[in-house]
């Protein structure tokens, strides 16, 4: 068994609010079941799963969820929202941390290059959905 | 019956087909789709962030515009509906915000005001597949199929947006039925699989590919193993991952057989008597399932 | 009796308006444009001035009003001074130009998408659109675009003068007179049939018909060109 000393301080609680606030939704809600993860077409391809980024954000745990490529790697399918047996948006909580990203970090962006050959065929519906999520304003 | 139809940004580059059958289909069913004559891209995926009212402007525009049109068209009622999955969970979810939240609706009139637009929030958005279950009825269009689909196999591959989030849903969303019933009333056999709303990946296909493959190469072969020998599909972004990727695994050696797909109008055209011409959008060549049933 | 005013004192009696030019106010007459009122405050134009006729698009202007929060724009030789007016020149606007060959690429959506990926990031505000000087409809122009439609957006943006006020106030970062432009020469090459008397006239030239007729004009004096412009072919109208 391995101990991690976890600090809850004004920074964190500060990152929580905001998580809270841009999402709208109650991160307290969530007593780990489980089922977003189970239900996510991405969860293989995740670092941290789900339940654990909602869990690293119950903590304040801001470094590890920034650092993490799952918000990056969902692509706002929603199962996880359907599913939640406590109603949470789940969704909306991924999306808030690539929001948080994108509005005061603006070196994690990730930008993305479209060039020649595949831009021919990209369908624009695609690069529409791209640009939401991967840029801010 | 004259609906206003929403194309949204995709239906005419790369999903022409698409299109023309659906309109096409439309005529003959008595559910004509008039396109609205000025439109605008919806922004799909909604945003889901509760503090950004400039992403909602776009739908709300698109809702308002629709309005200007539906009071141009005769016997027509105040509803949108859409061919494009995506456009379609995105249109409902900010149609119901704005419809519950008052005052993003006023700041959003706000805006659009000084385009001598006003959305009154009283538009309902549906899915085409909604009509042809809700407004038309199934046993209409088995009334209409000229030509059964006997020998295909087909697989009904909603995706998400089709079913996410509740808001925006047209069916259950664990167990939706109405691709299947629509293939069962075109004559077609009914190809039941457990991938039928796995995400395909989406908008990754742009610089995230590998999470594409992945999940192309779990529902296609997963189609393929239940013995199903095409793929219908409501979303065009969904048919053009589906479609290319597909070729690309082949060309890599990870896939062996390519499974064709389809949009639901095709079938619904060739069942209906409409001679189907353009192939030039799919990836995956669907003639020779076609001609080998005789369809074509 | 009447007192003598003096040609001075009669130049001030006209009906004057406050204008704030890079933050400084100024009197200047209400009944000239922001142009003419700039150089009667005394400021000479290199930068931000050109035809002086609303075709150009060099005097791209961004003002406020007093006691208004919005913010306002337009071209500086068509538009009248008002009091209050605190004013700001755009002679240039930052916008990347794509490079391509016109004979390479083919009209559609893919193509405006491959050169101005930012098109699928329009919002559909309509900020552009309510800048333009020009009143073109630019929103709608941009989002033909990303549908493909190129014959009708570069019919709606035929107006464009370039003066990149749009480019300025779009949140997306579009810069959209360069995508009305790629469209414009896209339509006009693809979809446009050029009149065989277009291509009759070019073939002309180049076989050097007019040279004769260009060197005896470059030849004549001020005096006589004057002469002969004065004495040029008219089109009786009224006959016509």
């Amino acid at each position: 068994m391995s101990f991690e000393y976890i600090k809850i301080g004004k920074e964190e609680k500060e990152f929580i609010s905001k998580i809270e606030d841009i999402s709208g939704q109650n991160l307290y809600a969530c007593y780990q079941c489980g089922k977003c993860t189970a239900g996510c077409s991405f969860s293989n391809q995740m670092d941290l799963t789900v339940n654990q980024v909602i869990h690293r954000l119950q903590l304040g745990q801001k470094e590890k969820v920034l650092s993490a490529k799952s918000p990056w790697v969902c692509a706002s399918c929603l199962t996880c929202t359907v599913r939640c047996p406590r109603d949470i948006d789940v969704a909306a909580i991924m999306e808030s941390v690539r929001e948080y990203i994108l509005r005061y970090e603006p070196e994690r962006i990730e930008r993305m290059k479209v060039t020649g050959e595949k831009a021919k065929n990209l369908p624009n519906i695609a690069l529409v959905g791209s640009f939401r999520k991967n840029t801010e304003l | 019956m004259k609906y206003s139809y929403f194309p949204g940004c995709n239906l005419k580059t790369n999903a022409k087909e698409y299109e023309h059958t659906a309109v096409e289909v439309s005529k003959i069913l008595d559910a004509e789709l008039v396109e609205m004559p000025v439109f605008n891209c919806c922004g799909t995926v909604h945003s889901m962030a509760s503090d950004n009212t400039m992403r909602r402007i776009a739908p709300v525009r698109i809702l308002s515009r629709s309005e200007e049109h539906q009071k141009e068209l005769e016997d027509t009622n105040n509803t949108v509906v859409t061919l494009c999955s995506m456009c379609s969970s995105t249109l409902k979810v900010v149609n119901e915000e704005v419809k519950e939240d008052e005052e993003m609706l006023q700041k959003i009139n706000w805006q659009l005001e000084r385009d001598n637009l006003k959305y009154s929030g009283h538009s309902e958005v549906k899915h085409y597949l909604e009509i042809l279950r809700d407004e038309v009825g199934f046993e209409e269009i088995v009334k209409k199929v000229k030509k059964q689909l006997k020998g295909m196999k087909v697989a009904s591959y909603y995706g998400c947006m089709l079913l996410h989030p509740d808001k925006a849903k047209i069916d259950d969303s664990e167990t939706p039925t109405v691709m299947e019933t629509l293939t069962l009333a075109l004559g077609a056999e009914v190809v039941d699989w457990p991938y039928f709303k796995t995400c395909c990946g989406s908008y990754h296909v742009v610089d995230k590919e590998d999470i594409v493959n992945n999940q192309i190469l779990k529902i296609t072969e997963g189609a393929k193993k239940r013995g199903a020998n095409a793929i219908i599909t409501a979303c065009p972004l969904c048919a053009y991952n589906l479609d290319s990727q597909q070729v690309f695994l082949q060309k890599k050696g990870i896939i062996k057989e390519t499974i064709p797909i389809f949009y639901f109008t095709q079938l619904m055209a060739i069942a209906l008597g409409i001679k189907l011409e353009n192939f030039e959008d799919h990836h995956v060549d669907p003639k020779p399932l076609l001609k080998s049933l005789g369809l074509i | 009796m009447a007192k003598a005013i003096s040609m001075r004192e009669k130049k001030e009696k006209l009906d004057t308006v406050t204008i704030y030019i890079m933050g400084q106010g100024y009197k200047v007459p209400s009944s000239l444009t922001i142009m003419k009122a700039m150089e009667y405050a005394g400021f000479k134009l290199k930068r931000g001035v050109g035809c002086r006729a609303g075709f150009c698009g060099a005097c791209a202007t961004v003002y406020r009003k007093l006691g208004d929060y919005k913010i306002y724009a337009n071209l500086a030789c068509q538009t009248k001074v008002e009091d209050g007016m605190y004013l700001t020149q755009l002679p240039f606007v930052p916008a990347n130009k794509a490079e391509y060959n016109l004979d390479e690429i083919k009209p559609s959506a893919s193509t405006m998408l491959r050169f101005y990926p930012e098109i699928a990031r329009c919002l559909s505000c309509n900020a552009c659109s309510r800048v333009c000087p020009q009143d073109i409809q630019v929103m709608d122009y941009v989002q033909y675009s990303l549908q493909g439609q190129i014959e009708k957006a570069a019919e709606l943006a035929f107006d464009c003068i370039q003066c990149g006020l749009c480019a300025i106030r779009c949140p997306a970062e579009i810069p959209q007179y360069h995508v009305a432009t790629l469209a414009r020469r896209l339509h006009g090459k693809y979809h446009m049939i050029a009149p065989d008397t277009l291509e009759q006239r070019v073939k002309e030239i180049e076989e050097g018909k007019y040279e004769k007729g260009f060197e005896e004009l470059m030849s004549l004096s001020e005096e006589e060109l004057k002469k002969r412009y004065v004495a040029r072919d008219f089109i009786d109208q009224k006959k016509a």
